[in-house]
């Protein structure tokens, strides 16, 4: 693997020394390449840029049913009703405060878990656990949002239950119903349901470490802590660097199934989160260019993070998506 | 080389090919299920009337009993009127999904849009019945008889968008559901308390529960409710006008005199219901996790027998009560009062409305042939097509005896123990969201009841512990023991809760504000420690107030007087 890059890394820089070439003369030359890309091209800007086109309601107080041009255009109305909405505050906040909550948890947890997973030695013990970690991942919110509120439950809950058998508490908690815990229990639950499913990606990239590396560090005298250390994570921080850039762009559009289903009328000023307003204030009461102005504010918001943490990555890392 | 570079050229052409071809396939595919002849040729009816056809339909209500038509009702419909129907229903009985439809600009033939009608009509997306009523359907105008003039969309427009359907016509309930529920076991070992007040009903269970503090090895539950979503207004918030003396309005109390409307929230009376339910909680009476549990920890805690009073309608807890007749805890189902907050009202759960109009079917633009959908409807609306619908098939869900229809004792007895899978089977009430039809109490040509609903029917379903306790009370039926509908004036305008609302009105937002400001405080306000009730509860009323609520019941004033207007012209 590693030879391969060399050489290719030392024949390219000859190669492209010798003739500069046009754009259209590379296009000609890997017109084959082009022509393979295409569909997929074709599918992401169907799929990703036409629908931009609708943006347009944002600026319109859109009726369903009409053309373009029969449509009243009112300029940024509806962005100052979301601007001046005291809730829309609200739900940023909450927004923010579970995704990175989840992106610090949700982070460092499953690479720990991988690494340690990595330096077991029994292959049937250390496959199972595995299997066992990611299974809940393939569990709908809707099973799993059941269960955490029954295990929290304060009528016959597992968690109470051990509490006071361990004489910790006296009085069963109502975990559901504090506000203030919301968020650490959707952390919570999302860490359970999600850390084995995202461990197998930073796995895959400890297993393709070079062995050699190991084995010459044993020689040397390295502890498994420093192995660790200077191997295992140098190697697979190419492929954290690229995730977190990408989790950090999604930061705000985090989706609100959890909120949702564990959410209730006690936690509410917690629980609601950017999607939720968007859908109850937005599409639900017909409001589409209300919705398409929460839309906009979101992707734009996402762009503009994903672009800093690039930018970042790149400068003190040399490492970057784009 | 150059042969290699033509096979990988031709791979990607051919992987194009596929991509355009999976496109429009898709479309070509739809055409077909949708478009279905259009031949409106009069001397082709009888072979049009049973050529096949496919009707969409959605449903902005939940139908978990839903089986595409493979029960025994809907196979002898589609013989006999050639028409298929290819239904989605909304899964949580939300109607989320509405709006998108809207959006997208397609929609199935037939839509049950509940309270969103008006987005459709907004749209231009419901066609005008008026014509096609008049024109294809003799007995759906005969269904309707003099109310026809309340199923004018306004007072601007007043074509027909929408077939009344949820509303049966000329309906009476034939007995109560609601809304104060208590164990018949409980009622049997206080030797038949009266339960007048909801301090009776508090007594009650209390004794009952200083008594009992555990049911079967588990913690008693004298009192639950159920606020998942919007649940939480029927057994949260409704009953705080139930128990005051007044009927349903929706959200807003309409006066009377004035036919002025305000949120009941504002209603000093109301104050007090809830300031009875904060006692409940501080005085533990009140399952702790009333306002954390969903429906189904709800259901389940009921199920199992241990929850000696709900208060919440019938409906709201009918899987529990199943669950507890299969599992032969009969006695641990519940009676039902009508309990007010003192007794200087009278519960007017059975206030005479008229007519209720609204919620029903709207045909949409993109449904290919209105005639055959309407045509289709008015077979349901006939008399032979109302018998199929509720009794379903003669010699197998019923039998007519000396001119009588009488079902079975093993049909109705798997109707009453094992109604899902019965519906199931037999499709007997699955329809009945589709089209108009006549109510509970309403006698045929051949003097028999339209619906398998009758007082006496009711009477003999009764499990053996509601007998006991009805008998024990003096009465045959809940209903007996409710104030009877001619105490009270007919309300003009029907109910509050359907009158349709402009969709750029602002009064929808103001009404979502008001709604997750109400979802928040009651429980709160609920939960509170009862020293902070007062302040708590007014604090409530002036966020409400800054929400913009009083512009809102304004404008809604205006609106319940238009509809005042519209229907008694």
């Amino acid at each position: 693997m590693k030879a391969v890059t060399e050489r290719e890394g030392s024949v390219q820089p000859a190669t492209r020394k010798k003739k500069k070439k046009g754009f259209w003369a590379t296009f000609k030359e890997q017109k084959i390449l082009y022509g393979m890309s295409l569909p997929f091209i074709i599918v992401v800007f169907i799929f990703s840029y036409l629908p931009i086109w609708g943006w347009l309601m944002a600026f319109q107080s859109y009726r369903p049913g009409r053309s373009v041009f029969e449509q009243k255009w009112v300029g940024f109305d509806h962005f100052v009703a979301l601007f001046t909405d005291e809730k829309f505050y609200l739900v940023l906040r909450n927004t923010l405060a579970m995704s990175f909550m989840g992106l610090i948890v949700g982070f460092t947890i499953p690479i720990l878990f991988a690494v340690l997973l990595n330096e077991l030695r029994g292959s049937v013990f250390k496959r199972t656990v595995q299997t066992i970690s990611y299974l809940p991942h393939f569990v709908s919110w809707v099973v799993v949002a059941g269960i955490v509120t029954k295990m929290l439950s304060v009528d016959g809950g597992a968690v109470n239950q051990l509490l006071l058998w361990l004489g910790i508490i006296d009085q069963p908690i109502q975990f559901m119903a504090q506000g203030s815990w919301f968020w650490y229990i959707v952390t919570g639950s999302d860490l359970w349901k999600e850390m084995g499913w995202n461990a197998i990606i930073y796995l895959a990239a400890i297993s393709g470490i070079d062995q050699e590396q190991f084995e010459a560090a044993k020689v040397d005298g390295a502890s498994r802590i420093r192995q660790i250390w200077h191997i295992t994570i140098p190697s697979i921080a190419p492929t954290i660097a690229i995730l977190l850039i990408m989790s950090i762009g999604h930061l705000i559009s985090i989706g609100f199934e959890k909120q949702f289903l564990l959410g209730n009328p006690l936690v509410v000023d917690y629980s609601q989160v950017l999607d939720l307003y968007a859908l109850n204030y937005g599409l639900g009461m017909g409001r589409f260019s209300f919705g398409t102005a929460i839309g906009m504010f979101n992707s734009i918001v996402s762009i503009i993070l994903l672009l800093i943490a690039n930018g970042v990555f790149k400068k003190f890392t040399k490492q970057s998506i784009m | 080389m150059k042969q290699k570079k033509r096979i990988s050229l031709l791979l990607a052409v051919m992987m194009m090919a596929t991509f355009v071809l999976a496109a429009c396939g898709g479309d070509s595919g739809n055409s077909a299920n949708g478009g279905q002849k259009e031949n409106g040729g009069t001397d082709a009816q009888q072979e049009e009337k049973l050529e096949p056809m496919t009707m969409t339909y959605y449903s902005a209500d939940s139908n978990a009993n839903w089986v595409n038509m493979q029960d025994a009702v809907g196979k002898k419909l589609t013989e006999k009127t050639g028409v298929t129907i290819q239904a989605e229903y909304a899964v949580d009985g939300s109607n989320q999904k509405l709006p998108l439809m809207v959006a997208s600009g397609e929609y199935p033939d037939l839509v049950f849009a509940k309270g969103d009608a008006n987005l459709f009509v907004d749209a231009g997306a419901f066609i005008d019945l008026t014509d096609l009523i008049e024109e294809h359907a003799p007995n759906i105008k005969k269904v309707y008889g003099d109310y026809m003039s309340r199923l004018k969309w306004s007072n601007e427009d007043e074509a027909i968008y929408v077939l009344p359907t949820l509303a049966a016509v000329d309906h009476e309930a034939l007995d109560a559901g609601g809304t104060f529920q208590i164990q018949h076991e409980v009622l049997k070992e206080l030797g038949y308390p009266e339960l007048k007040t909801v301090k009776d009903y508090e007594n009650a269970l209390k004794e009952y529960y200083e008594k009992h503090p555990t049911i079967d090895g588990q913690p008693t539950i004298p009192l639950t409710l159920n606020a998942d979503g919007w649940r939480i207004m029927i057994s949260v918030t409704n009953p705080a006008f139930i128990a005051t003396g007044v009927s349903d309005d929706g959200e807003y109390y309409i006066d009377p005199e004035t036919t002025e409307a305000k949120l009941h929230y504002k209603r000093p009376e109301e104050k007090e219901y809830f300031r009875w339910l904060n006692h409940m909680n501080a005085s533990g009476l009140l399952d702790k996790e009333t306002f954390v549990q969903k429906t189904d920890q709800y259901e389940a805690k009921i199920s199992s027998g241990r929850v000696l009073g709900v208060i919440d309608q019938e409906w709201g807890f009918g899987n529990a009560t199943n669950a507890l007749r299969s599992a032969g805890k009969e006695n641990r189902t519940y009676a039902r009062f009508p309990i007010q907050l003192d007794e200087s009202t009278k519960d007017a759960t059975f206030q005479d409305t008229g007519y209720v109009a609204g919620w029903g079917v709207g045909i949409t633009s993109s449904a290919k042939d209105p005639v055959r959908i309407i045509k289709f409807l008015d077979y349901l609306a006939s008399e032979e097509g109302q018998i199929l619908m509720n009794w379903g098939i003669e010699g197998e869900h019923y039998n007519v005896v000396d001119g009588k229809r009488v079902i079975p004792e093993e049909v109705q007895e798997r109707k009453t123990y094992d109604n899902a899978n019965f519906t199931k089977e037999t499709g007997i009430g699955l329809y009945n969201a589709i089209f108009p039809r006549y109510g509970d109490g309403v006698k045929d040509s051949t003097g028999n009841y339209y619906t398998t609903n009758f007082p006496e029917t009711i009477k003999e379903n009764y499990t053996p512990s509601a007998k006991e306790t009805l008998k024990a009370y003096g009465v045959e039926m809940w209903k007996d023991l409710w104030p009877k509908k001619e105490e009270f004036p007919v309300k003009p305008w029907g109910v509050a809760y359907n009158i349709p609302v402009p969709s750029d009105s602002n009064i929808n937002i103001t009404y979502k504000k008001v709604e997750e400001i109400t979802r928040k405080r009651i429980p709160e306000i609920i939960l509170a420690d009862p020293a902070k009730f007062d302040q708590l509860y007014d604090q409530f009323i002036k966020e409400l107030n800054d929400a913009g609520a009083e512009k809102m019941e304004k404008e809604y004033t205006e609106l319940v007087r238009q509809r005042v207007e519209l229907w008694n012209s």
